[in-house]
C-alpha cells in the first residue's frame, strides 16, 4: 500500500513533475544560453515532443550555427534517456549521416544515462562534444540544411 | 485548468496561453511584459508590449545590442521565433528568457527553419547605412571607379558579396594583399590621371565626410591638403605599391624601436590618440577606407600617418600616429609599430604617403612633440642610440630615395617658421645635404659613436670660440656648416652647429634623426640642431636633387673651406648685425624677464633667432 507509494515517490519522481520542470527551466533560459529546448507542441499533454536548439561553440567549425533537434521522451523518462535527433544537418561523430539520428552508444550521456539527467543535459553534451578535437575541425555542410525525415 | 499560466507559475507555463488562445479573447490592452534575452555572452532585458511580434521584438533588441535585425535570430524554448510570429503565440511571458544570436554579417543566415536572410539581403540592409558614403567613395575611390566599370567581371574574383561597399571593401583587401593587383590598378591611365591630378584628388578628399571631421578637428590636415606639392608626392608615393609597402615595414620597424627610448613611448602615444585615432576611426567607418583619401591626408584606412620619411607604408589600417606626428625622431615609427601593432594589411593603407611629411610638420608643433624633442635632445646618449639602430639607417636610406620630400619635411619644421632666413639658408643647402647624407662615411660616421662625440667635440669647440670671440666667425653660412656637421653631428643631439654662425640652423627633427637635431630646447649646450639638415633623412636624399656634382667629399670640402674662411675672419656675406637681426626677439626676451642683453644676445645668435631655445639655453647657462 502506502509504504510500496513511499519509497518510489522518494526515488523515483514522476516523469510529468520532470518534464514540466524542465518546460519551466527552458523557458526562463536556465544556463548560459547557449542551448534552448521546449515543447515541440505547446498543447502536447504527454510532454513527449520536444525541440531542443544548440548554438555552435565559437572557434569550431560549428561556430555561430544554430542547431535544431528533436528529443522524444519516452514513457519510461527519466529513468530512460530520450531519443535525440538532430534536424539540422551536422557532420559530427555519434550522429547519423543520413538522418541526423544520436547514437546513444556513443554520446557519454545518453550511453550511461542517469535518471538526474535532463534534456538540458544532453543538449549540453553534445554542445561539448562539438568542441572535441575529434569534432571541432570536421567539415560542415553549407548552413541550413536539414534531414528529411 | 484553464487558467493562464502566468509566468511565475510553477507548472504551466506554456499550457495556458495555448489554451487561453482557444477559449477566452485575449487581454484588451496590452501588458508590458519583462522579458530577458540572453546571449551566450551578455543578457539584457526588455519590456515589450505583451502581444508584440517577434519582429518588433527583434527591432527593439537590434537597437540595444547594435546590429541589424535580420542578424538576429531569437529562441524560445527550442524553437526559432519567425518574424511574423508573436511572442504569445510562442508562450512568452513576463520574466522568460529568449535566447538570442547574433549573425555575422557576412554569413549567409540558413538555420534549419529559416532560410531567409539570405547574404544579399543581409549586404542590402547593411548597405543601406552606408549609401551616403558608397558615392562618395566610389568618386573618391579609384578602385570604386574600377571596380564600376568592372563590376560584372568582379563576381568571377569570388567575391561573394553582392554588395557595392562591401566589394569595394573586399577589393581593397584583396589589393592590399597584392602588389601585383595594386600594380594593375596603378598602371590603369584613368587612375594614374585621377592621381596626378592634386587638385582632384583634394576634392575627392575633401568630399570625404570623415577626412572633413579630421579636418575640423585638426587644421594641419587641411593645410597639408592645400599643399600642391605635398599631394603630388603623395600620389607618387602611392602609385608605388612597393615603395609603401616598404616604408610601412620600415616604419613599423623603427616603431618598434623607438618604444624603448624612455618618454618617447607616451609622447607617441599621445600623437597618436590626438591625430591617428581620428583618423583612423574616420577611415574605419567607411567600408574599407578610401585608400586615396588617406593618400592626401596620409591616413587613411587608418594608417593615417605613415612618416614620409621612411616610406613605409602598412597596406594595412595602420593605427600609427599621423606621419608627421610621428617624426620626431623615430618617435613616429615608434607610435606606428605600436599603435597598429598587427599593422596588417588588411585593407585600407594605401594612403598615408607623402602626406606625412606635411603632417609631420604639422605635429611638429603640437605640445607633445616639442616635449619629446625636448627629450631627446637632452639626451645625446638616447640620441647616439638611436641613431645607431639599423633603422635609423634604413630610415635614412629610404629617405634618401625621396629628396624632395626631406626638403618639404625639413622645412615645413616648425623649428624653421619661426626663423624664414633660415630656410632660406637652408634650401640650397639640401642639395648638398642630401648628397652628404648619401654617403655612407658619413652614415657611419653618424652611427659611430665615438665619432659623434668627436664632432660634438668639435661643434662645442666652435661653440666656444663663437661665444669667446663672436667676430671671429661672423658670416660663416650656416647651411653647409649646419648641413655638413648637422648630418654628422646632428643627430647627435645637441649639439652645437657652428655656434654663433649665422643662424644656427635649428635641427629639424625629421624622422628619427629629427629629434636628436634639436631643437632648439635643447638642453644644455642649446646647440640648436646643428644642421637641422641633417635631416639625415633629408640629406639622404636621391642625389638628383644635389647641385654640387662632385663626390660626396664635396660638401666637405667645402665646409671644410668655409670653415677656414670664417675663422680667417672672411666674410660670407648675408648676415647683418646680429642685434638687428634678433632685435624683435630681444625685446620678447626682455620683455619675459631676461634683461642680461648680451646673454640674450648671444643664445639668440646661438639658436638663430629661436626664442624658445634661447630661452632654454639661457636657463640652462648656469650649469654649463
Amino acid at each position: 500500500g502506502v509504504s510500496l507509494l513511499l519509497p518510489r515517490l522518494e526515488f523515483k519522481v514522476p516523469r510529468n513533475f520532470r518534464l514540466l520542470e524542465e518546460l519551466e527551466e527552458g523557458q526562463k533560459g536556465v544556463g548560459d544560453g547557449t542551448v534552448s529546448w521546449g515543447l515541440e507542441d505547446d498543447e502536447d499533454m504527454t510532454l513527449t515532443r520536444w525541440t531542443g536548439m544548440i548554438i555552435g561553440p565559437p572557434r569550431t567549425n560549428y561556430e555561430n550555427r544554430i542547431y535544431s533537434l528533436k528529443v522524444e521522451c519516452g514513457p519510461k523518462y527519466p529513468e530512460a534517456p530520450p531519443s535525440v535527433r538532430f534536424v539540422t544537418k551536422i557532420n559530427m561523430n555519434g550522429i547519423n549521416n543520413s538522418s541526423g539520428m544520436v547514437d546513444a552508444r556513443s554520446i557519454p550521456v545518453l550511453a550511461k544515462w542517469q535518471n538526474s539527467y535532463s534534456i538540458k543535459v544532453v543538449l549540453q553534451e553534445l554542445r561539448r562534444l562539438m568542441m572535441s578535437k575529434e569534432n571541432m575541425k570536421l567539415p560542415q555542410p553549407p548552413e541550413g540544411q536539414t534531414y528529411n525525415n | 485548468m484553464a487558467e493562464n499560466g502566468e509566468s511565475s507559475g510553477p507548472p504551466r507555463p506554456s499550457r495556458g496561453p495555448a489554451a487561453a488562445q482557444g477559449s477566452a479573447a485575449a487581454p484588451a490592452e496590452p501588458k508590458i511584459i519583462k522579458v530577458t534575452v540572453k546571449t551566450p555572452k551578455e543578457k539584457e532585458e526588455f519590456a515589450v508590449p505583451e502581444n508584440s511580434s517577434v519582429q518588433q521584438f527583434k527591432e527593439a533588441i537590434s537597437k540595444r545590442f547594435k546590429s541589424q535585425t535580420d542578424q538576429l535570430v531569437l529562441i524560445f524554448a527550442g524553437k526559432i521565433l519567425k518574424d511574423q510570429d508573436t511572442l504569445i503565440q510562442h508562450g512568452i511571458h513576463d520574466g522568460l528568457t529568449v535566447h538570442l544570436v547574433i549573425k555575422s554579417q557576412n554569413r549567409p543566415q540558413g538555420q534549419s527553419t529559416q532560410p531567409s536572410n539570405a547574404a544579399g539581403t543581409n549586404a542590402t540592409s547593411a548597405s543601406t547605412p552606408r549609401s551616403n558614403s558608397t558615392p562618395i567613395s566610389t568618386n573618391s575611390n579609384p578602385f570604386g571607379l574600377g571596380s564600376l566599370g568592372g563590376l560584372a567581371g568582379l563576381s568571377s574574383l569570388g567575391l561573394s558579396s553582392t554588395n557595392f561597399s562591401e566589394l569595394q571593401s573586399q577589393m581593397q583587401q584583396q589589393l592590399m594583399a597584392s602588389p601585383e593587383m595594386m600594380i594593375q590598378i596603378m598602371e590603369n591611365p584613368f587612375v594614374q590621371s585621377m592621381l596626378s591630378n592634386p587638385d582632384l584628388m583634394r576634392q575627392l578628399i575633401m568630399a570625404n565626410p570623415q577626412m572633413q571631421q579630421l579636418i575640423q578637428r585638426n587644421p594641419e590636415i587641411s593645410h597639408l591638403l592645400n599643399n600642391p606639392d605635398i599631394m603630388r608626392q603623395t600620389l607618387e608615393i602611392a602609385r608605388n605599391p612597393a615603395m609603401m609597402q616598404e616604408m610601412m615595414r620600415n616604419q613599423d620597424l623603427a616603431l618598434s624601436n623607438l618604444e624603448s627610448i624612455p618618454g618617447g613611448y607616451n609622447a607617441l602615444r599621445r600623437m597618436y590618440t590626438d591625430i591617428q585615432e581620428p583618423m583612423l576611426n574616420a577611415a574605419q567607418e567607411q567600408f574599407g577606407g578610401n585608400p586615396f583619401a588617406s593618400v592626401g591626408s596620409s591616413s587613411s584606412s587608418g594608417e593615417g600617418t605613415q612618416p614620409s620619411r621612411t616610406e613605409n607604408r602598412d597596406p594595412l589600417p595602420n593605427p600609427w600616429a599621423p606621419p608627421p606626428a610621428t617624426q620626431s625622431s623615430a618617435t613616429t615609427s615608434t607610435t606606428t609599430s605600436t599603435g597598429s601593432g598587427s599593422g596588417n594589411s588588411s585593407s585600407n593603407a594605401t594612403g598615408n604617403t607623402v602626406a606625412a611629411a606635411n603632417y609631420v610638420a604639422s605635429i611638429f608643433s603640437t605640445p607633445g612633440m616639442q616635449s619629446l624633442l625636448q627629450q631627446i635632445t637632452e639626451n645625446p646618449q638616447l640620441i647616439q642610440n638611436m641613431l645607431s639602430a639599423p633603422y635609423m639607417r634604413s630610415m635614412m636610406q629610404s629617405l634618401s630615395q625621396n629628396p624632395d620630400l626631406a626638403a618639404q619635411m625639413m622645412l615645413n619644421s616648425p623649428l624653421f617658421t619661426a626663423n624664414p632666413q633660415l630656410q632660406e639658408q637652408m634650401r640650397p643647402q639640401l642639395p648638398a645635404f642630401l648628397q652628404q647624407m648619401q654617403n655612407p662615411d658619413t652614415l657611419s660616421a653618424m652611427s659611430n659613436p665615438r665619432a659623434m662625440q668627436a664632432l660634438m667635440q668639435i661643434q662645442q669647440g666652435l661653440q666656444t670660440l663663437a661665444t669667446e670671440a663672436p667676430g671671429l666667425i661672423p658670416s660663416f653660412t650656416p647651411g653647409v656648416g649646419v648641413g655638413v656637421l648637422g648630418t654628422a653631428i646632428g643627430p647627435v643631439g645637441p649639439v652645437t652647429p657652428l655656434g654663433p654662425i649665422g643662424p644656427i640652423v635649428p635641427f629639424t627633427p625629421i624622422g628619427p634623426i629629427g629629434p636628436i637635431g634639436p631643437t632648439g630646447p635643447a638642453g644644455p649646450p642649446g646647440s640648436t640642431g646643428s644642421g637641422g639638415p641633417t635631416g639625415p633623412t633629408v640629406s639622404s636624399a636621391a642625389p638628383s636633387e644635389t647641385t654640387s656634382p662632385t663626390s660626396e667629399s664635396g660638401p666637405n670640402q667645402q665646409f671644410i673651406q668655409q670653415m677656414v674662411q670664417a675663422l680667417a675672419g672672411a666674410n660670407a656675406p648675408q648676415l647683418p648685425n646680429p642685434e638687428v637681426r634678433f632685435q624683435q626677439q630681444l625685446e620678447q626676451l626682455n620683455a619675459m624677464g631676461f634683461l642680461n642683453r648680451e646673454a640674450n644676445l648671444q643664445a639668440l645668435i646661438a639658436t638663430g633667432g629661436d626664442i624658445n631655445a634661447a630661452i632654454e639655453r639661457l636657463l640652462g647657462s648656469q650649469p654649463s
